[in-house]
């Protein structure tokens, strides 16, 4: 069968992993000891893990692979970026093996073509998309749709991005900055920020920048969260009351129980197929923690659409190059094959009043703190 | 079994680092020269089944390679002051030669070569490696030295290998299963973080694993790296890699 698509990712939990490996080793055997998995899970080589059919509302389909780079869940930092990297080479390498005819990097594998260099191996007829700019569509839809639930005014408010200068940071910025009153962008790179407020500034926003998180936080009235904070009280901590924040990261890690009350914490970036998606072997529900169907990360959902499609083509690459135009182009191409916003929830549960009562639905206690990604 | 605990400590401050954890370098020795000697006995057995006297001479020639790595093992040890033991019936590395043997009596010269080319030639290379970047001096260079030369004897299989997978993808795919859950369920057995079923019968105290640390090895370290190796071998000869892994992760722990 050929092959239209392949997604790389990583598990962004040990539990996640788990989970991956006790399906692999099937019903009769005994989960895997913690202690083995964190011996064993590392020297796994990137390879596919299962074979996926993604459906199109206009009754067609594309067939791809997932596959898992193996990157260790708490090897994520940057002293072991060098070692990441050769593992979603490897990853890449087998997608192009594989006949991939598209392939997105899912998480922390996007640094192979966001960076200023391309880190791909030779490739082929194979292309590669880092998937940012449908996640960027689904975090700025999330944003309004929530502000709409919320019954507030989104062009009054004062937004903060924090991990603004990274791709999908910079790309909400610039699809929000005209939408809201004053935008305040958090980064490290203080070069970066400078160029980013630049720009938008000359569109016409007030822009605020800082490298300190704490500094102007609680200013804001919504959030959007792009890096995975290794301490999110920092963030959370600091927030005035009745903030929305979107967790956009990846793995997400900001917890409803940790802001004031008042304000509301949802999962950004997230799409669900109408039409639906099979799994062989059927890890769908490990791989999608989510309290609704059909759920996944907008990076990976971005490659199928594009296969359904059929344009394959190096859709997202490279840092800053996400406009609103091509947001909106990406956002009509997955509609139109059923692909949409996820309904909103974090990790307690749904925030729409009716959630989906449906085959998909995942008991909350699970997805406690672990939600996942494809 | 001998057990040498006064080892003879001379020359070099590499030897003398070696000196200090002879009891460890024993049984780690131990392990490879058994291993050595079960694969110059699976050779040996390999030749009494071809005809073709250059598949013969090959087979013999390999023995008489395995051979020397056992030799050159035992040297390293007695340079180190240490006698090493080796016991081809050892728990473990009786099953792994029974499992062979069943092999060169049902006469599959592809059964031989999975067993000894791709599953236990895997783990010696992948082992071999790690302890050749720790070990000190001669040691080190003798266990990566060796590790290079026994990849150059799954290099010369592989091809054997994948003509053979390409005449029959299917059943060439369900032998290497039928082999792995075997072959590399004693591995994994062996090469688990604790020793479930007892003591392996060949190092010379309690088990060596929890001792590999202080050499800067771990178990979980040469485990891993072994599976490592035998996937990729694997991904070599063309086998699928989504089966390879779930059989991977199906194996004992």
């Amino acid at each position: 069968m050929p092959l239209d698509f392949a997604l790389i990712a990583h598990q962004e939990s040990w539990r996640a992993a788990a989970d991956v490996l006790a399906v692999l080793r099937g019903p009769g055997r005994a989960p895997i000891p913690d202690d083995d998995l964190k011996d064993l899970f590392p020297w796994f080589p990137p390879r596919a893990v299962c074979h996926i059919d993604h459906r199109s509302v206009l009754g067609h389909s594309v067939h791809g692979i997932y596959i898992d780079s193996f990157i260790p869940p708490d090897r994520l930092g940057h002293e072991y970026r060098a070692e990441n990297i050769g593992r979603v080479r490897d990853a890449a390498a087998c997608a192009i093996k594989a006949g991939a005819r598209i392939v997105s990097l899912g998480g922390f594998a996007s640094i192979l073509i966001e960076g200023d260099s391309d880190q791909l191996p030779q490739k082929g007829e194979t292309v590669f998309t880092t998937g940012n700019t449908l996640t960027v569509a689904f975090v700025v839809q999330g944003v309004k749709k929530m502000c709409a639930l919320k019954g507030r005014d989104l062009s009054a408010a004062t937004l903060l991005i924090v991990g603004a200068t990274g791709d999908v940071g910079s790309g909400c910025a610039r699809c929000l900055a005209p939408l809201v009153d004053r935008v305040i962008l958090n980064a490290r790179n203080i070069d970066r920020l400078r160029s980013l407020g630049a720009e938008l500034n000359a569109g016409g926003t007030a822009v605020d920048i800082t490298t300190d998180l704490q500094q102007l936080s609680a200013r804001a009235d919504v959030v959007i969260c792009v890096a995975s904070l290794e301490s999110p009280s920092l963030l959370l901590g600091c927030l005035g009351p009745n903030a929305i924040i979107c967790d956009a990261g990846y793995p997400k890690n900001l917890s409803p129980l940790g802001v004031l009350e008042g304000c509301t914490v949802f999962f950004g970036g997230l799409g669900q197929s109408d039409a639906g998606m099979s799994f062989e072997p059927d890890i769908h529900r490990v791989l999608h923690h989510h309290p609704f169907p059909n759920v996944g990360q907008g990076c990976l959902m971005e490659g199928m659409a594009l296969a359904l499609e059929g344009r394959f083509e190096p859709y997202s690459r490279g840092r800053g190059f996400i406009t609103p135009e091509r947001v909106q182009e990406i956002e009509a191409i997955a509609a139109r094959h059923g692909i949409h916003l996820a309904p909103l929830y974090n990790e307690q549960g749904s925030l729409e009043e009716a959630p989906c009562q449906t085959e998909g639905l995942v008991d909350e206690r699970q997805i406690a703190g672990t939600s996942r990604a494809v | 079994m001998e057990v040498v605990t006064s080892p003879k400590c001379l020359t070099t401050s590499d030897a003398d680092a070696a000196c200090s954890t002879a009891s460890i370098w024993q049984d780690v020795l131990a392990q490879a020269v058994t291993g050595e000697l079960v694969a110059v006995l699976n050779y040996t057995s390999l030749a009494e089944i071809r005809q073709d006297p250059k598949e013969v001479a090959d087979a013999l020639e390999h023995a008489e390679s395995e051979r020397g790595h056992a030799t050159a093992f035992t040297a390293e040890g007695k340079k180190l002051g240490i006698e090493v033991p080796n016991n081809v019936n050892a728990k473990y590395w009786k099953r792994l030669r029974s499992a062979f043997l069943r092999q060169i009596d049902a006469r599959d010269f592809i059964g031989c070569l999975i067993i000894q080319e791709v599953m236990l030639e895997s783990f010696a290379v992948a082992s071999y490696k790690r302890v050749g970047q720790v070990a000190p001096g001669s040691l080190g260079t003798t266990f990566a030295a060796i590790a290079a030369e026994e990849e150059d004897h799954i290099d010369h299989a592989m091809t054997i290998l994948r003509a053979a997978r390409a005449l029959d993808v299917q059943r060439f795919d369900d032998k290497v299963h039928e082999l792995h859950v075997e072959v590399m369920g004693i591995l994994a057995q062996m090469f688990a973080r604790e020793d479930g079923d007892g003591h392996c019968e060949l190092c010379h105290g309690s088990c060596v694993k929890q001792s590999l640390p202080v050499v800067g090895l771990s178990s979980s370290e040469l485990r891993g790296a072994s599976l490592q190796h035998y996937l990729r071998t694997l991904d070599l000869l063309g086998l699928p890699g989504e089966k390879t892994l779930a059989w991977a992760t199906q194996l004992p722990v």
